[in-house]
Parts: structure tokens; C-alpha cells; sequence
């Protein structure tokens, strides 16, 4: 009977020590791919590949959401603004909303779907394989082979696709104000182009760096440290998905809160 | 005697479950080692070990008097001085036939056009010809893949050759041709050749000497010529393929 009373506090016992071994394990992982990053050689084919890859492949993914995203935020704050008789705020909020927010979060979140999966899967598959073994017999460090150019790719990649979804997204916004909504093409651009700061767009640009490096860094870990065949890879995936936008959401929240909040 | 590699009392353990158990084996250099024993006895466990891609719990090897450990491995350069072939073949699925055979050739070693004239080389040994250079893994056979798998395993011409079961899917025809391979690459390159096998025809044929390995353990090393009166019933057993004898199958080991 007074067993039960134990199984609670296992439970919690039990699940701190997990998390704080994968925190343990992400670190060890973490100094290897810096140690790696700053010691030769440096596959630079692979990290062009892996630049298209990553950053030009997303482009259609990254521009569609953009577009809708600042379509429908150009609708609702219409919706929003004409409560209290501020339409005309439309332009300024649509333009700051993407640049600060919505631009790197929606491409980091699409990102994380759509590279971390297939690193992921990727580098799991060539642990079930054998083919990480067999990159170590061949006397390549695998975290140079592999981390190394996808981490350095969507840190590279991301800043410049969010610049994309900025202009996309504003457009978005204009297309939407000035088609179905009545405002002044020319008024609309001047409003958009007074409130921007560079301060905004480089703060995006900021958040969309780190936002890269979880997103790969999370795909490479989840697929290196993967285990159990053809199940194990799946898992693997999913986990890479979900903790890259878990981590994207919680780290904007924090260097918003941190960093950007002027 | 020399000897080219020497395992002493190699123990691991996956959790609860003792794969290796206090091994130990010494391969004598220029020769060719084949290791016997049935599925799930540690047998790509011991290989893996020596490669550096398993911490053993405990045991040392010795790689030309050198103790190989992480960091020796390094510093020796182990391996660029070995050729594995892996069990399930392992090429990389997004390189071609020919990257993949000349993938451990530093470029700086040698100009690209030489690259390729390696690969076919490599590939004329294995039985196969200059039509598949650019086809990717997937567009081979099971039996195709293992032998472009050799053929990267030997690329770099190393000292020492590991080969885990190298002749099981291919044909009859294949396999043959895979022994005399191994054979030719001992005695033209001087390399020592460590092979897994389950397949006797082909322990016959490459061995110099057999070691048959039992949960965990070298139970019987000897000559080849002598494994038919070894007087050992494992060794017996194992050899006529008989389901009687010593060795019971364990559905839970
Ligand atoms: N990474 C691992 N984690 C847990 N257990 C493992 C791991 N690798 C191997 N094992 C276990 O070790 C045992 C020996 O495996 P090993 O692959 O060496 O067998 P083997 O002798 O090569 O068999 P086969 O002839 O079928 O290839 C198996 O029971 C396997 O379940
Ligand atoms: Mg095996």
C-alpha cells in the first residue's frame, strides 16, 4: 500500500534525470560541433550543396506563407482598427509585425518542418545504415562531414530568407490593403516605409540566425543520436521537428523579451 | 611471432546483456583470419571494437605493438592504414559508385582524372565494370552494393582488411570470385585479412587460420587445414550445420 504513495515522486525523479541527461548529451554535442567548426578541413562542397538545399529549395515554402501571412494580418488588424476608428494603422503594424515577428518566426516554424525533418532523417538513416561507421573508417569526422555544413548553412540561409519574407510579406499586406481593403497605393508604401527602422529588420535578421542554428543543430542531433532501425528514424524525425519549434518559440520569446523589446 | 593486431581480455556489455566476455585473440600479420560463430555472438561487435566505433567496458588492443585506444587511433592515423567492409555494404546513398569507392582518396593525394582510374581499377578486382561509375546505390543489387563496398574497402590499399561476411548475398559464382579477391589482396598488397563468415565454403578457401567465436569467447583457434579434426563439439557442430549438439538456440539470447 505505501508503496503507491512513492510512484509520483518516482515519476518526477525519473523524468528530471532524463531531461537533464539529453541537456547533458545536447552540450557534449554542442562543444564537439564548435571544436569542429574551428579546426580544418572544411567541406565547402557540401556546404554549397547544402546552401541550395536549405536555403534556395525553401524559397517557394517560405514565400507563400509569407505572402498569406501578411494578407490575412493586413484583414485583421483592419478588423482591429477600425473598432476604435485607426485603419490607417494597417500599414504600420503589418510592417512591423512581419519584420519583427512574423518573418523569422513563420520561416524559422516552416523551416523546422520542412529541413529539420529531412536532416534528420537523413543523418538517421545513415546511422542505422552503417554509414556514419563507415565515414569514421574512411577517416572523416562525421561532424565535420555532416553537422558542420547544414548548421553553417541554415545559420547562413535563414537571415537572407527572412529578408525574402519580409519584402513578400509586406507585399503581402499591400496587396490585400490596397486591393480588397481601399487604401492608396502610394500612401500605404509611404506608411510602410516611415515606420521600419533598421533596428526592426536587424532584429528579425538576429532571431533568424539563431532560429538556422536550431533548426539544423536539432535535425543533426536527433538524427546522429538516433537508435532502432526503421522506427528509430521516424522517432527521431518527429522529435527534430518538435523540439527545433518548441525551441524557436521559446527562444524568440526570450530574446524579444531580452534584447529587442525597443 | 608477429603479430599485426592483439586483443587481450575484451569485455562489453549492452546493459544487462554481456556480448563480449574477457576475448582475446592475436592476428598474426600477412595472414588471413577468418572468425566463425553463430548469429548474435558479438562477432560485429569485436570488429566494431577494434574500429573505434564501440567503447569496449573493458580489454586492450594493440595495433603494431601500439595500444589503440581514442585518442592513439588518432594519432597513429588507424584508419587510413585499414579497410572495413560493413556487413549491410554502408554506402553512402548520395554519392555515386565512384565517389563512394574513392571517397577515403584525399584529394591532394592524387589529381581527379586519377580518381576515377582507381575507381575502375577497384571495381575490374570486384567483377564489375565502368558502366556503373555514376549509378547511385540504390540503382544496384544487393550483391552489386557489397562489392562496390569492397572495392572502397580496398581503395587505399591498407595493411590490415576487416570483412564482415563478405560473400552472403551474392551467388555462388560471386562468392568465388570475392575469395579469390581476398586471397589476391593478401598476397599482392601484403595485407592482413580479418573475415567474419558463416559460409565454410569460403573459410576454406581464404583462411589461414579460424577462430570460432561462442557468447562472447574464442573457444577453438587453429589452421585451417585442421578445423575438420579440431575434436572440439562446438566447432563440430557449427561446421555440419547440425541443429544437435552443444550449442542450443536460445530464442531469448
Ligand atoms: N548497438 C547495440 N546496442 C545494443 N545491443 C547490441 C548493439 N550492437 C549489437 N548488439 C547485440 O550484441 C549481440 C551481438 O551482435 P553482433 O552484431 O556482434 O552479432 P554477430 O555475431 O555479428 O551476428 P551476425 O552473424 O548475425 O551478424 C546481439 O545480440 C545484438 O543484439
Ligand atoms: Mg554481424
Amino acid at each position: 500500500m505505501y508503496r503507491y504513495i512513492y510512484i509520483i515522486p518516482e515519476a518526477i525523479g525519473r523524468s528530471v534525470l532524463k531531461i537533464c541527461a539529453s541537456i547533458g548529451r545536447i552540450a557534449i554535442f554542442f562543444y564537439d560541433f564548435v571544436v569542429c567548426l574551428f579546426t580544418p578541413p572544411i567541406y565547402i562542397k557540401s556546404l554549397l550543396g547544402q546552401l541550395v538545399r536549405i536555403g534556395y529549395n525553401s524559397l517557394p515554402v517560405i514565400g507563400l506563407t509569407a505572402f498569406f501571412t501578411g494578407g490575412v494580418l493586413a484583414l485583421q488588424i483592419y478588423v482591429g482598427g477600425s473598432r476604435f476608428n485607426a485603419e490607417n494603422i494597417v500599414a504600420s503594424i503589418v510592417a512591423l509585425g512581419i519584420t519583427r515577428e512574423l518573418g523569422p518566426v513563420i520561416a524559422g516554424l516552416m523551416l523546422a518542418g520542412r529541413v529539420s525533418a529531412s536532416i534528420s532523417a537523413e543523418i538517421a538513416t545513415m546511422r542505422v545504415t552503417e554509414q556514419i561507421d563507415a565515414l569514421i573508417t574512411l577517416s572523416t569526422n562525421p561532424m565535420k562531414y555532416l553537422v558542420v555544413p547544414r548548421v553553417l548553412a541554415a545559420v547562413i540561409s535563414l537571415p537572407i530568407l527572412v529578408i525574402i519574407a519580409d519584402i513578400i510579406g509586406i507585399m503581402g499586406g499591400f496587396v490585400v490593403g490596397t486591393k480588397t481593403l481601399g487604401f492608396i497605393e502610394q500612401s500605404y508604401i509611404k506608411n510602410t516605409l516611415d515606420i521600419i527602422e533598421l533596428r526592426d529588420v536587424m532584429s528579425g535578421l538576429i532571431k533568424a540566425a539563431v532560429f538556422g542554428f536550431i533548426v539544423a543543430f536539432m535535425g543533426c542531433y536527433h538524427g546522429y543520436n538516433s537508435t532502432g532501425g526503421a522506427q528509430g528514424v521516424g522517432r527521431s524525425t518527429t522529435l527534430a521537428v518538435v523540439s527545433a519549434s518548441i525551441l524557436i518559440l521559446a527562444s524568440n520569446y526570450i530574446l524579444t523579451s531580452l534584447v529587442f523589446t525597443n | 611471432m608477429d603479430h599485426i593486431l592483439k586483443i587481450n581480455e575484451l569485455s562489453k556489455s549492452f546493459g544487462d546483456k554481456s556480448v563480449l566476455d574477457n576475448l582475446s585473440i592475436n592476428i598474426e600479420r600477412n595472414k588471413s583470419q577468418v572468425i566463425i560463430g553463430g548469429s548474435g555472438t558479438g562477432k560485429s561487435v569485436l570488429l566494431k571494437c577494434i574500429l573505434g566505433l564501440i567503447e569496449p567496458d573493458s580489454g586492450e588492443i594493440f595495433f603494431n605493438q601500439q595500444i589503440l585506444n581514442k585518442k592513439n587511433r588518432a594519432d597513429i592515423d588507424f584508419h587510413s592504414k585499414i579497410g572495413m567492409l560493413f556487413q549491410g555494404a554502408a554506402l553512402f546513398d548520395s554519392l555515386n559508385v565512384q565517389e563512394n569507392i574513392t571517397f577515403g582518396i584525399k584529394k591532394l593525394d592524387s589529381n581527379h582524372g586519377n580518381l576515377i582510374e582507381i575507381a575502375v581499377d577497384k571495381l575490374k578486382k570486384v567483377g564489375l565494370d565502368s558502366s556503373v561509375l555514376y549509378l547511385y546505390p540504390s540503382e544496384l543489387s544487393g550483391g552489386m552494393q557489397k562489392r562496390v563496398a569492397l572495392a572502397r574497402a580496398i581503395a587505399r590499399n591498407p595493411e590490415l582488411l576487416f570483412f564482415d561476411e563478405p560473400t552472403t548475398g551474392l551467388d555462388p559464382i560471386m562468392a568465388d570470385v570475392i575469395n579469390n579477391l581476398i586471397n589476391e589482396v593478401i598476397e599482392e598488397v601484403g595485407a592482413t585479412a580479418i573475415t567474419i563468415t558463416h559460409d565454410m565454403e569460403s573459410a576454406k578457401k581464404i583462411a589461414d587460420k579460424i577462430s570460432m567465436l561462442y557468447k562472447g569467447a574464442v573457444i577453438w583457434t587453429g589452421d585451417a587445414m585442421d578445423i575438420k579434426s579440431s575434436n572440439n563439439p562446438y566447432v563440430d557442430q557449427f561446421i555440419k550445420g547440425s541443429s544437435d549438439g552443444p550449442i542450443k538456440i536460445n530464442p531469448n539470447d
